[in-house]
């Protein structure tokens, strides 16, 4: 494929034109961009039900196996500024990394939103035909917000008929279980495809056979483009299975070079998309695999790409996550091949794209019914909550405090999922908060026994789904949090001998001793014993009650982990630390 | 249809054959030696008569890079091969090299199959390498491998 693009940087440092100061940016800036070619993508992916805009800050730390950090996927703060030559404390900056994040809040304001985002959309259907235009959704957009939780998906796929949504795939879709999928699916207006998800149930008709269409023929600006679904491949172990009892799922590979193959030779289209939740780093894996596929459309792990990036041919973006970004995609394509493209993961920065009225209405009609209950102040917190970090984030050491004070229990572990909130230091939490944060259809807290060898074990399993130097075997998400747990930990040690310093309660850790542990929205319950079945409380619910019984709380940004074998969170490729 | 016939009799073929290692996470704490004890080395000796395999691009090997269900690992091995009389798969061996008893399945061929192929579920205590070993009707042993996952979940 002949690579004509220039990348779109977006607002600053793109080359010839002076550079701007944050105050000087306008709406021009972030709509600029060099139109190209017959057909336009939009996209978007992980907007975990974030209807509204939202503060969100990107990671301080994100380690992984030293091959992959520092590489696009694994790179944060001064790393990700360097490599995408950003400009200090400009917007994008903002958006993109954690630097200086409590400053540039207060003056660039919430990001996304769905009234701010359908200004885009429609600025750009306008600009290019609406005709000539797809928005493909990468799923993990039904779940993540009390609306959303309250009513069970049916708010977001509301929004997405509002916003125009052409094609989905899903992850966290499933977690409503599969006939409420089915039903939503319904309701949407949108095609949802997947090439990955195929019954396995051998006493019903489905059995190996396909449970939603594997791609879609979509023509535009006078193109045929062929999609191709991918949905989360590992849904089954990172979820709770009886979701989708009956389904399986994985990255399937073959079938998916299957797929490509029929639509290139007997459809006869003129580009190949796939559109996925596979995760940034394993969808690099795929091109890899798999032959003949012009460009990846990915999502799962929140990684804002300003640039996309090209292996064996493919074209990978991924466009962050909470509603931040929608990804414009320019593709000049015809007679079965892409002649060129340009790309721009455009900010939604909700202070300078104006709200669609009609949005505003809706979300105001969605959140109607539960206003009383989603605005109560519970506190306020000293310091900016947050979420995301591979060891330790704020928001989720504030849940752990919360469980651990209610259930009495030595250690608990909360999930290293990468959806959440952010609240400003200073500022009221409110039950909106505490539901962005842990709003899930599986909330119960468990607290049961685990020797402490199990305890050791079972951690260092969790690093491996993290650590392991092979995106393959990655799940895409960060280390579960601890609570009354220290560590030390060697990422690029082999697996299962990762962790050292491992003390509970201040003490080190005897393998023998049975501890109490509380634990959500994981499996970890199956492998205790003497379960409190009179504890059992959602999350949500003991998070509450804790921040209202504190009235202000006091997070500190110290963290529990110790990180061995690299200097700082932010490494840059090839290197232990940030220089 | 006639596939979704053709998988569920494979299905239902496979659940018969497949010879499945008992061993769960409990087993670890207390291990001994037991009959049932049978490691891939081992193994591969008996079956080879001590000539040892070789890993070869013929024998294709599809399992998971991680198990959706430990319990029920699905696994398809197939061997190009013209499946004549002078030129065949004897049989199709599978092991999971950690499994306290490492050998999942053996299925005996013979030209009148016409293709060599074989699905099964098989049973992983833990992560560990998946070993496809074709024996070949001249006498040679190849082998395809696979490391498959096996974890209590990771992350969101």
């Amino acid at each position: 494929m002949h690579i004509a693009a220039i990348f779109g940087l977006g607002v600053v440092g793109s080359g010839c034109a002076p550079l701007k100061t944050p105050s000087q940016i306008s709406l021009k800036d972030i709509y600029e961009f060099n139109a190209k070619g017959n057909f336009t993508l939009l996209h978007m992916c992980d907007i975990h039900a974030h209807i509204k805009p939202l503060y969100w800050r990107e990671p301080s730390t994100l380690i992984s196996a030293p091959n992959l950090v520092g590489t696009p996927g694994f790179l944060c703060g001064e790393a990700f500024a360097k490599h995408y030559g950003l400009e200090p404390s400009s917007l994008n900056a903002y958006f993109d990394t954690y630097m200086d994040f409590e400053t540039l809040a207060k003056k660039f304001g919430k990001m996304g939103g769905i009234a701010h985002m359908k200004t885009y959309l429609d600025h750009v259907r306008a600009e290019r035909g609406a005709e000539n235009v797809l928005f493909l959704d990468s799923g993990d957009t039904w779940q993540g917000t009390g609306v959303a939780l309250k009513t069970r998906g049916e708010a977001i796929v509301k929004a997405q008929n509002y916003l125009g949504v052409d094609v989905m795939v899903g992850h966290w879709e499933f977690t409503y279980g599969k006939e409420r999928v089915l039903e939503l699916i319904e309701m949407l207006d949108a095609k949802f495809i997947s090439q990955n998800v195929i019954g396995n149930d051998p006493f019903k008709d489905e059995y190996e056979e396909l449970i939603f269409e594997p791609y879609t023929i979509q023509e535009k600006g006078g193109a045929k483009i062929g999609i191709i679904g991918q949905s989360f491949p590992f849904t089954s172990t990172a979820n709770p299975k009886e979701f989708t009892e009956g389904w399986s799922f994985g990255i399937r590979p073959e079938s998916l070079q299957k797929y490509v193959d029929e639509l290139r030779n007997e459809h006869k289209v003129d580009c190949v998309v796939v559109l996925s939740h596979d995760g940034f780093s394993v969808d690099q894996e795929v091109a890899r695999m798999v032959h003949g596929i012009d460009f990846i459309l990915s999502g799962h792990t929140h990684d804002p790409s300003p640039k996309p990036i090209i292996i064996n041919g493919t074209v990978i973006v991924i466009a962050g996550s909470h509603g931040k970004y929608i990804g414009r995609l320019d593709i000049d394509a015809k007679d079965g091949k892409v002649n060129g493209y340009e790309y721009k993961l455009v900010p939604m920065a909700s202070n300078m794209i104006p709200a669609d009225p009609a949005g505003v209405k809706l979300v105001d009609e969605l959140y109607a019914p539960f206003a009383e209950e989603f605005n109560e102040v519970l506190g306020k917190t000293k310091n900016t909550l947050y979420k995301r970090d591979t060891f330790f984030s704020t928001f989720d050491q504030l849940i752990n405090d919360a469980i651990m004070d209610e259930m009495k229990c030595d250690i608990s572990f909360t999930p290293g999922y990468r959806w959440g909130t952010t609240v400003l230091a200073g500022d009221d939490i409110i039950m909106d908060n505490v539901y962005e944060m842990c709003g899930i259809t599986y909330p119960d807290v468990y607290t049961f026994e685990l020797k402490g060898k199990r305890i050791a074990t079972l951690l260092e399993d969790i690093a491996d789904n993290v650590f392991n130097a092979n995106p393959l075997y990655q799940q895409g998400g960060d280390m579960s949090r601890l609570g009354g747990v220290t560590y030390s930990i060697a990422v690029a040690n082999k697996a299962g001998e990762r962790i050292s310093k491992l003390m509970i309660g201040g003490k080190p850790i005897d393998l023998d001793k049975t501890y109490i542990v509380s634990s959500w929205g994981g499996n970890l319950q199956n492998a205790g014993e003497n379960l409190q079945k009179d504890k059992i409380r959602a999350v949500y619910d003991v998070t509450r009650d804790y921040i209202k019984r504190k009235k202000i709380v006091d997070v500190s940004n110290e963290g529990n982990v110790t990180l061995v074998d690299f200097d700082c969170g932010c490494p840059v490729k090839g290197s232990r630390s940030c220089e | 249809m006639q596939r979704r016939e053709f998988f569920k009799k494979l299905g239902s073929a496979a659940a018969i054959t497949a010879v499945i290692p008992m061993m769960s996470f409990a087993a670890d704490a207390k291990k001994q030696a037991g009959p049932n004890e049978f490691s891939y080395e081992k193994a591969l000796d008996v079956i080879t008569g001590g000539k040892g395999a070789k890993a070869s691009p013929k024998v294709s090997l599809k399992a998971p890079a991680i198990a959706e269900n430990g319990a029920v690992v699905p696994i398809t091995v197939e061997v190009e091969s013209p499946m004549t009389e002078s030129d065949y798969v004897k049989a199709i061996h599978i092991f999971a090299t950690k499994n306290s008893n490492s050998r999942s399945a053996s299925v005996h061929l013979t030209p009148a199959n016409g293709k060599a192929i074989f699905a099964a579920r098989i049973k992983l205590g833990s992560t560990q390498d998946v070993i496809a070993l074709a024996e070949m009707s001249d006498g040679t042993f190849l082998t395809a491998t696979q490391s498959v996952k096996v974890t209590i979940g990771g992350c969101g």
